[in-house]
């Protein structure tokens, strides 16, 4: 009987367990990803407390209205077309076309899910309609404008998906992120929703493509970390590098002979970065790549980011060789490209990417205020200084000139990424890079699909924002 | 003194009592309890349309919840703590359940208050059960026969609702008679188990998992096979065999994962709903929205968008709670099943006799093994499976079974104390009798 009392309570420990994990699982999940249920394009929560509560007013960084509701309820943005075009997948609706934008991912800020008892009681006394919070954010309108008229006006875009993210590599403010095609959402026609294009799908974010060449900035950082004669030793270029039953080749079918590291950085050679590859391995170039976030499960406080993928599976050499050129399923959104750029341009600290600069109540009290974090640490300062001098170089007399601005040390990365659409080869152009300056803390990735070559297609149009922010300093 | 004086101060000494009957922890506890439920289902009647609904249940629910919990436990002793529990769940099933049928056209509010009348009855019922039939070993043959029959009866006569063949049609309402047997499984465990004799009990219960295998009905199957093991873990302590129990309930499982596709997608489903959001992902996308919709103080009562989640007032009736509630409230019921388990195991560990003591702990075992496969599944912790939120789930079966398992473990709890009350008596008698001189104890 005692030992039967005994075994009575190990049971009972169990049950009792099995209860504290799934309440301990539940409030884990829900404070982790809570947010990202709530803000999910398939939630349609919204409808039922559309008619009790007027929702906050969104602000940009200069105090610019983009979005608030009007005396009929109504949400209303930017009156100029163009203006509330280029913000679209940045803000986001509450109607399920756009997932995780600012509209439904901080709903519960704007739609005063937040709002304290007491607040709720003397509204419900008063007999006054409840009001959100307001947010300000730290983009851009201007700049987010200024975004889809360069996408607009460069012949070799204009018509193309794109995206481009342009964020302070010193403190994570996301300045700008455009995703396009754009449309305009007080006026969503048939044409916008059944688009081969997919007009609401926000590419910057959601949208995984191969990096191509730009992850050549990963390798690069790996072979300095694995390498130890990494900046002296020489590879041979061919043109085309036999591995297993298959070719390496290059661009172009270019043949750059005999190449060092930086050369290669700077001419984009994929023989020579496939070579590097097979040299260190692929569990040494897999770490690298974790280390600058891939793989990882992205839980950003302000934004959902698709997550990047380094491949697991399936390795052999010529896959293993292609991932150090960014091919062979390695996959990265223009946000996360824009993350690396930016590591390196700040000593190898990569800071979490941040929309909310400031949610204010309705009656003035400051409910949250920007606060910046370090993600990861991606790689040593020393690497890192080393690969800014590549990206510099590249800049310079490299792949990626048309980027260069007067006035303004440019250093970046292009990318050709051959990738495929329903079946057909197509090639990406990719940019990603920064301005070397304490005035101008920025990063930029733009990313032009089926663009072809990155050097003549991205790069020109990271060379108009690069213009842009000179000429419109004290963003 | 005078006899006025006299009556003036038995008078004052009735009040004294009765004040201090009035602040005595189970009356608090339950007033606390009835003016909730009363000032919810007001509240829910007074916002919008008057409805004679929400007046009737905003007085039959706090009378149930009086009835059962203060003025049942004078005819026998009782555990007021575990009745005041299981009565607020039931009638918090009643609540959430009436708050979303305004707007839908249902009246499960309405259904499932009966329903709760009628778990009432059932707890009686399974009270003098244990209080009072002694004649086990004959009745336990009819126990076993008619738990047997009633479970191969969905098989003969039954109707599929949501993959499972496990309900008959009687006269217009359904029954699930698995909820039923699971009083019977539990007299049957019990009983062989104190008896120390291994094959009844074995192949009853083998026999009624091969049923319900049969019947599909996989949720149920596993809360039968957790408690038999947990049970037989308690009553001998056999760990070797114990572990071979979970082993080859762990073999089954993978076995039916290999066998069945509907199980193959159920655990797909759990590891990623969201790219099955279109079909089958749906609902835990819809229940894990609602869970999160609600925050931490929840959407209101009555508010919110519950009817979005498929069968909201069943399996998923949780999520429905934490977004009306909030997840701190959803933490708080959660507590409260912990509660039930710890009562429900110091009930068992007082038990004087062996029949008892398996009957208690089979009784909480089970209760917390549903609990758990619901809630963790509606978490997403483990995969979902279709059974029902002990005490709160709309259904009238599932209440009947769940409130004979409170039967079940209360009437254990009145043995106990008769059996204090007989100890102290004795004893007394005993300490008068040593006080008697020597003499006449002899005389």
């Amino acid at each position: 009987m005692k030992q039967q009392r005994l075994r009575f309570r190990v049971l009972a420990a169990l049950l009792v367990g099995l209860m504290l994990l799934s309440g301990t699982y539940g409030i884990y999940s829900v404070t982790a990803y809570g947010n990202r249920w709530v803000g999910s394009a398939r939630n349609t929560r919204f409808r039922s407390v559309k008619n009790s509560v007027i929702p906050g007013d969104i602000l940009d960084r200069n105090g610019v209205v983009v979005a608030t509701t009007n005396e009929n309820g109504e949400r209303v943005y930017q009156s100029n077309i163009l203006s509330r075009s280029s913000m679209v997948h940045l803000l986001g609706d509450t109607e399920g076309n756009v997932a995780n934008g600012v509209e439904s991912f901080q709903a519960s800020y704007l739609w005063g899910f937040e709002t304290g008892l007491s607040e709720r009681v003397t509204a419900l006394l008063q007999n006054q309609t409840r009001k959100g919070d307001n947010i300000t954010i730290t983009a851009d309108s201007k700049l987010c404008t200024e975004i889809v008229n360069l996408f607009r006006n460069g012949e070799k875009t204009r018509g193309k998906c794109g995206a481009v993210v342009v964020m302070n590599y010193k403190t994570g403010e996301v300045l700008a992120l455009v995703s396009l095609p754009v449309y305009d959402p007080t006026n969503i026609t048939e044409q916008v929703k059944t688009s081969e294009q997919h007009p609401f799908w926000n590419r910057a974010l959601q949208g995984t493509l191969p990096p191509g060449s730009t992850f050549k900035i990963v390798t690069a950082a790996a072979a300095l970390s694995n390498l130890a004669d990494a900046q002296t030793r020489v590879f041979t270029c061919t043109g085309a590098t036999q591995v297993m039953d298959h070719v390496i080749h290059d661009y172009g079918m270019a043949q750059h002979g005999e190449v060092g590291l930086a050369r290669a950085f700077r001419v984009s050679c994929n023989n020579a970065f496939a070579q590097a590859a097979l040299l260190m391995g692929d569990a040494a170039l897999r770490k690298t790549a974790e280390d600058f976030g891939f793989n990882d499960n992205f839980l950003f406080r302000d934004l959902v980011v698709e997550n990047s993928v380094y491949p697991t599976k399936n390795r052999n050499n010529f896959e293993i060789a292609w991932s150090g050129a960014g091919q062979s399923q390695v996959a990265a959104t223009p946000m996360h490209m824009c993350m690396i750029a930016a590591a390196i341009a700040n000593d190898g600290v990569m800071m979490e990417p941040r929309l909310l600069s400031r949610v204010e109540s309705p009656a003035g009290a400051v409910r949250l205020k920007y606060s910046q974090k370090v993600y990861r640490t991606a790689c040593t300062p020393e690497a890192a200084q080393i690969l800014d001098g590549y990206m510099k170089d590249v800049v310079k007399s490299g792949t990626g000139t048309r980027a260069k601005v007067d006035g303004l040390t440019i250093a970046g990365k292009t990318g050709s990424a051959e990738g495929s659409n329903n079946g057909r080869d197509v090639t990406h152009a990719w940019f990603v890079g920064y301005i070397d300056s304490d005035r101008y803390p920025y990063a930029v990735s733009v990313v032009v699909e089926e663009g072809g070559s990155g050097g003549s297609v991205a790069a020109p149009v990271a060379q108009g924002i690069f213009t842009y922010l000179r000429d419109n300093a004290g963003l | 003194m005078s006899r006025k004086a006299q009556a003036r101060a038995e008078a004052r000494a009735r009040a004294r009592s009765q004040r201090q009957k009035r602040r005595r922890p189970d009356y608090m506890l339950v007033s606390a309890i009835m003016l909730f439920f009363f000032s919810a289902f007001l509240l829910i009647a007074l916002n919008g349309e008057l409805e004679w609904q929400g007046f009737a249940l905003a007085v039959i629910v706090p009378v149930l919840i009086y009835l059962s919990t203060m003025w049942l436990p004078r005819f026998f002793p009782a555990d007021k703590l575990l009745l005041a529990i299981a009565n607020f769940l039931c009638a918090l099933g009643v609540l959430v359940l009436y708050s979303t049928d305004r707007g839908a056209g249902t009246s499960r509010g309405m259904q499932q208050a009966v329903y709760y009348g009628a778990g009432i009855i059932a707890m009686l019922v399974c009270i003098f059960v244990v209080r009072y039939i002694k004649r086990w070993r004959f009745l336990m043959k009819v126990v076993m026969m008619g738990a047997a029959a009633l479970l191969v009866l969905p098989l003969a006569i039954g109707t599929e609702q949501n993959g499972a063949t496990n309900w008959i049609n009687l006269g217009g309402t359904s029954v699930q008679p698995s909820e039923i047997v699971k009083l019977a499984l539990l007299l049957v465990l019990s009983w062989y188990m104190s008896h120390r004799s291994f094959w009844p009990w074995f192949l009853f219960a083998m026999f009624a998992l091969l049923v319900l295998m049969l019947q599909r009905d996989l949720g149920t199957a596993l809360i039968y096979y957790a408690t038999a093991l947990f049970l037989f873990y308690a009553s001998t302590g056999n760990l070797p065999l114990t572990g071979l129990g979970v082993l080859g309930g762990g073999g089954a499982a993978v076995a039916g994962y290999m066998m069945f596709a509907h199980v193959k997608k159920r655990v797909a489903i759990w590891r990623n709903p969201w790219i099955y959001y279109e079909t089958s992902g749906y609902q835990i996308v819809q229940t894990l929205m609602a869970i999160a919709s609600g925050g931490l103080f929840g959407v209101g009562l009555g508010l919110g968008a519950p009817r979005v989640i498929p069968v909201y007032f069943t399996d998923c009736i949780f999520a429905v709670i934490c977004e009306q509630f909030g997840v701190i409230f959803g933490a708080l019921v959660l507590a409260m099943y912990i509660i039930l388990i710890l009562r429900g195991v110091s009930i068992a560990s007082a038990a004087r006799q062996s029949f008892h003591a398996l009957l208690a702990m089979g009784a909480t075992v089970m209760l917390g093994v549903q609990t758990f496969v619901i809630i963790g599944g509606v978490l997403k912790l483990i995969p979902l499976t279709g059974v029902t939120m002990p005490f709160v789930s709309y259904g009238g079966t599932s209440l009947v079974s769940c409130m004979g398992l409170i039967g079940l473990i209360q009437g254990v709890a009145s043995v106990n104390q008769d059996d204090l009350a007989y100890d102290y008596e004795i004893s007394h008698s005993l300490q008068e009798a040593a006080m008697l001189p020597e003499a006449d104890r002899e005389g």
